[in-house]
């Protein structure tokens, strides 16, 4: 079954586009990810799909109900975690999560076992009594997510789940989103975190100025930029000349400095290795290593948004 | 009917976690609680011994100000934290969202407005010879503020202070237009048009029934009005909120 549904929708605010009319589905049971850099409409989609925000135009369905017309319905199939953790400060890790249950008419037992549950997978038991505004982020974020599973949902929204969380929350919360997975829940999370589209995802679609601008599995996506394949070379005491050297290789398209090492972007690495051996033969330079890379999902990305942040040396997206 | 039940227990839910957190907060107290009682004190003492013409007026007020003040500061406060966005999340309808934050507001009045009414029955006797009219007045008074709070609080602003002062426009005025400090037959006709436009007129009228004072009209007539004034706040706000919502 389709559990998510969208067509041409479209979201104009006064004066800006925020959805020029995308379209996808996302299956039953799938890890979806939406990649984008900042403004390209990922909240804005997760607002109409969660029937708090009207579209302009188009249409959405969760499970085959229109989110216009059976919002209610609908949001009962749903948890929502949203983009800011909007947990009450006043109430305890507690007192949230009952709230929320209430909100989606959990009943009184099922509830109380589930939240239990809940803050003991989130490691926030121990303290389900303390209020909630002595939280660290990431705890808060955690609190969050149980916050958003309280009603068992067949379908869960995570808008950015793990942005500016430390390791060990991260880790938590990259498991959780695991075992729903295995569990059947379907997942369609926001990020602009390429490594995290690429570890949790099945499918990816890459969201630009409110434009899908490609939607595959990670590894599917990363075949289309096959040009993009590269070689990275440490030289033991390479004087910078030998960028100027690098660059005039046959094959080369590009070099980047990354820190103490040289990235050579080809569509051919066998022979841009035998060039970089005899380039460093001729400049008597020594050669401490090199690896062959394959396009990452960055790479895809970057190709994809038109992002040209390499000229200033920059490759983190965020 | 089990969805109507269901948003029931969602306003429930939702009035009590109001409770909860607004109650008590300092701002609330002091617009909500302290203003309304030293307004009661400043005009009930030291008058001659009219109960049945100045306390319904002044429970009233009371009941004015208490109700309409949670929602005006709760929910821009919600809106900054992102958390009013679980409840138009949540698989309720907007009518539940309302209906929860106007008995947020409901409640905290009862509560506030039974200070000076029970100390007033205590040390002076009730003066209250039908309980019937007093007590739908002062519930019906309540409730029609705590939906006007609501509704004011629809204005998509995250600052408590654009809705309070918006609000206090349309409140403070009303004290004077409701027959409460001016008798209305000694205001001039265009203003008396506006007497018969303000709920608080029909919520003292009903309330004084209550003390056998002189009314305007008859009880029945008040009780419609209010129920009628509430239906369309809650009507309204509805509206608003869902117009607002981007
Ligand atoms: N309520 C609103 N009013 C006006 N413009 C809005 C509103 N909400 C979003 N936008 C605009 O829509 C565009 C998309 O915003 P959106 O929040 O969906 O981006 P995003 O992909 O979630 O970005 P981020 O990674 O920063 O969270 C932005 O240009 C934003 O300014
Ligand atoms: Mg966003």
């Amino acid at each position: 079954m389709i559990a998510i549904h969208v067509s041409d929708l479209v979201k104009r605010f006064e004066t800006i586009t925020a959805l020029q009319g995308i379209s996808f589905s996302v299956n039953e049971g799938e890890t979806f990810g939406f990649l984008g850099p900042n403004g390209a409409g990922k909240t804005t989609t997760i607002r109409i799909l969660t029937g708090i925000s009207p579209p302009t135009s188009g249409s959405a369905s969760i499970l085959g109900k229109d989110i216009v017309n059976e919002t209610i319905a609908a949001r009962k199939e749903i948890g929502i975690v949203h983009e800011t953790s909007n947990v009450y400060d006043d109430l305890s890790a507690w007192k949230n999560l009952i709230f929320s249950a209430e909100l989606y008419s959990v009943g009184k037992e099922e509830r109380e076992s589930r939240g239990k549950s809940l803050l003991e997978l989130f490691g926030l038991w121990e303290r389900h009594n303390d209020r909630v505004k002595g939280f660290s982020k990431g705890m808060k974020r955690r609190l969050t997510l149980a916050m958003g599973l309280i009603n068992n949902p067949r379908i869960l929204f995570l808008d950015e789940p793990t942005s500016g969380l430390d390791v060990q929350s991260n880790l938590i919360i990259r498991e959780v989103i695991r075992d729903l997975n295995t569990k059947g829940v379907t997942v369609f999370l926001t990020t602009h975190n390429i490594e995290e589209a690429n570890v949790t995802c099945d499918r990816v679609a890459i969201i630009n100025h409110g434009q899908i601008a490609a939607i595959d599995s990670p590894e599917r996506l990363k075949k289309t930029i096959q040009s993009v394949q590269s070689v990275k070379v440490a030289f033991a005491d390479a004087d910078p000349s030998i960028k100027e050297c690098l660059r005039e290789l046959p094959l080369v398209n590009e070099v980047r400095k990354e820190g103490d090492k040289y990235r050579l972007i080809t569509e051919k690495p066998p022979v841009v290795i035998q060039a970089v051996m005899e380039c460093a033969a001729e400049q008597k330079v020594t050669v401490i290593s090199m690896n062959t890379y394959g396009p990452s999902l960055e790479d895809v990305f970057i190709r994809l948004t038109c992002l040209d942040v390499r000229t200033k040396g920059v490759r983190a997206i965020d | 009917m089990s969805q109507v039940l269901y948003e029931l227990r969602a306003s429930w839910a939702i009035a009590k976690k109001d409770a909860a957190i607004y109650y008590l907060k300092p701002n609330i107290l002091v617009s909500g609680a302290l203003f309304p009682l030293f307004m009661f004190l400043a005009f009930s003492v030291g008058r001659p011994a009219e109960p049945a013409l100045m306390i319904p007026g002044l429970v009233a007020i009371t009941i004015l100000f208490s109700s309409s003040t949670i929602e005006p500061v709760s929910i821009p406060i919600e809106r900054r934290m992102k958390t009013f966005d679980r409840l138009l999340s949540a698989p309720i309808s907007l009518h539940a969202i309302v209906l929860g934050e106007s008995l947020s507001g409901f409640l905290y009045s009862i509560g506030i407005a039974s200070v000076p009414c029970i100390a007033g029955f205590v040390l002076f006797g009730t003066g209250l010879s039908n309980g019937i009219p007093f007590l739908i007045g002062v519930v019906l008074t309540a409730f029609c503020f705590a939906t006007m709070g609501t509704l004011f609080a629809a204005y998509p602003t995250e600052s408590p202070g654009d809705i309070m002062s918006m609000l206090n426009l349309v409140r403070l005025p009303l004290i004077f237009i409701s027959g409460i400090f001016i008798p209305i037959a000694s205001i001039p006709y265009p203003g008396q048009l506006l007497v018969y436009c303000s709920p608080l007129t029909y919520g003292t009228d009903l309330i004084r029934a209550g003390f056998s004072g002189p009314t305007l009209f008859h009880p029945a007539v008040d009780l419609v009005m209010l129920l009628l004034f509430i239906g369309v706040f809650q009507v309204l706000a509805n509206r608003l909120y869902k117009r607002f919502n981007e």
